[in-house]
């Protein structure tokens, strides 16, 4: 059981992908015991390849095959999942995709829609068609559809790769907003220092082969400081000193 | 500046609107069946045949047979036989299509007898549905749409193979549910495939059809093919060939076209 205020348990003790053909099976995540608290942004890093987007799919329920439990505080707790790429139907408008994620009874659905798009500054674009915007663009439509459901728990999976400095400092600027309208507990998985340090309440960090946890720290940065670049410099070199 | 070794690109309203209705397809499609049209007329001129009539004499059957109603009402039931069948056969045969390219143990138990009903000719089939069912209208509809089931589901199989996992995996997040899944996420995807398969499809029906009527039915163009035939009257197999042609390809450009327009606006 988890306690009231911990929204997450996950206890992964084996995760292993499969022997294909000449590859022989491989052991991904061993003995991740990670217990996340209500509200926490928790901020995962490690190497590339190290099994990140792995754990984050068996949270998101979208991989069922390891051995272990992942358990949630609520009882079915409403998910949304901000994937690498935007993921949006390209054949419904930007309006349609965030509507779809809505359920078909709710009333309030076309006044919640246009004012998370108002939030996310794509009001212009509602009814263009996902393929011909920008991929900066693409990924607002992408952070609107994640909020609009208000989730009790929202995963990110480096949400905001590829993207220009400009354009990823505002999308960063629009999650840190609607995350103080709306806390939701988060685990998010980044390879940017600095975004990490920016964004997190708790950072994790895997690393090894299989991974496991290697760093667990808490961030206790303010809000004001999180916007400051010398003060959030200082806190990456604290927190990554022994990466 | 060797200005002359530069490659220059001119946008296309660059180039002056005679220009662009000359290069237009409507131009051509009206050359090249105004020349056909002069190279039938020479050839009957010369033949000067009873059984190789010219495009005035087949026209003025076309237009005596339009007048009374025969030409009309010929068309017309075929084109239900049509309908009636393409759609049947679109509806079972795509969802047969997308069990078998998401079920692979499906798959793999029904290949051997989509194979054998892909190559079962079409001939057997229409002959065994009447012969099981009697020359009815059923047994007509029935042998039309089983020879085309199977190659909807093989198309329509083949874009069930390729679904995206990732949008799967946003449609399963944010719990779409089977329905909204099928419709936003699966059907959009198999669109491409279903055109196809539709496109494929017609052309097939359009062509069995005729079979059909001409076995076991007192009406249709197929049946007016075959009275004409028996009769030696070619004007009349020609101008209800003619009639056919129009009619496939109205519904081509009125219903199939814009169709495939709408579905693909998403596009860049
Ligand atoms: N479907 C799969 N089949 C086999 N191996 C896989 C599969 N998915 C991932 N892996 C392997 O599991 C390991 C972890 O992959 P994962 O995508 O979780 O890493 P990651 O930490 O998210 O990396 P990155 O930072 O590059 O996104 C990798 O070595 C990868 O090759
Ligand atoms: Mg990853």
């Amino acid at each position: 059981m988890t306690k009231p205020d911990q929204a997450i348990r996950i206890a992964v003790d084996r995760k292993a992908f499969p022997a294909v053909a000449d590859r022989p099976e491989q052991l991904v995540l061993r003995g991740v015991q990670l217990t996340v608290q209500e509200g926490s942004f928790v901020v995962l890093t490690g190497p590339s390849g190290c099994g990140k987007s792995t754990l984050l799919n068996i949270v998101a329920g979208l991989d069922a095959d390891f051995q272990g439990h992942v358990t949630f505080s609520q009882d079915d707790p409403k998910l949304a999942f901000m994937f690498q790429t935007p993921r949006l139907l390209p054949w419904r408008t930007v309006e349609q995709n965030i509507r779809l994620v809505l359920g078909d009874d709710d009333a309030q659905a076309a006044a919640k829609v246009a004012a998370i798009l108002d939030r996310v500054g794509l009001s212009e674009a509602a009814t263009a068609f996902p393929e011909r915007l920008s991929l900066g663009m693409q990924r607002r439509a992408a952070l609107a559809r994640a909020f609009v459901v208000e989730p009790d728990i929202l995963l990110m999976d480096e949400p905001f790769v590829s993207l220009d400095d400009p354009s990823a400092d505002s999308l960063r600027a629009l999650l840190i907003e609607l995350w103080n309208r709306r806390p939701t507990t988060v685990l998010f998985v980044t390879h940017d220092r600095i975004e990490a340090v920016m964004l997190a309440t708790r950072l994790v960090r895997l690393g090894g082969t299989p991974a496991s946890i290697v760093q667990d720290s808490d961030v206790s940065l303010s809000p004001a400081d999180r916007l400051d670049r010398e003060k959030v410099l200082a806190c990456r070199l604290r927190l990554f000193e022994n990466a | 500046m060797a200005l002359d070794n530069q490659t220059i690109r001119t946008g296309r309203v660059g180039r002056g609107v005679i220009g662009s209705v000359l290069s237009g397809r409507l131009v051509w499609t009206l050359v090249s069946f105004l020349s056909l049209l002069v190279l039938w007329a020479l050839v009957a001129a010369i033949l000067q045949s009873r059984l190789f009539p010219g495009p005035l004499e087949v026209g003025s059957k076309f237009l005596s047979e339009a007048a009374s109603g025969e030409l009309g009402y010929h068309v017309g039931v075929t084109l239900a036989r049509v309908a009636v069948a393409f759609l049947v056969a679109m509806f079972i045969g795509s969802a047969i299509g997308i069990a078998l390219g998401r079920a692979k143990g499906a798959d793999q138990f029904f290949d051997t007898w989509l194979i054998f009903f892909l190559n079962l000719p079409a001939l057997v089939t229409i002959i065994l549905c009447y012969v099981w069912f009697g020359l009815t209208e059923t047994a007509a509809v029935l042998a039309v749409t089983i020879n085309k089931i199977p190659n909807v589901a093989v198309t329509v199989r083949e874009g069930a193979r390729s679904l995206s996992r990732d949008l799967t995996e946003m449609a399963h997040i944010y719990r779409f549910g089977a329905w909204k899944t099928l419709r936003h996420v699966t059907l959009p995807q198999l669109a491409p495939f279903m055109a196809a398969a539709a496109r494929g499809g017609l052309a097939l029906v359009w062509k069995i059809v005729l079979v059909v009527e001409l076995l076991g039915r007192p009406d249709g163009v197929g049946r007016q093919l075959y009275d004409g035939f028996q009769l030696f009257d070619v004007s009349m197999i020609l101008a209800y060939a003619i009639a056919f042609i129009l009619v496939v390809q109205l519904i081509e450009i009125l219903v199939l076209q814009p169709i495939e327009a709408r579905v693909n606006r998403w596009r860049r």
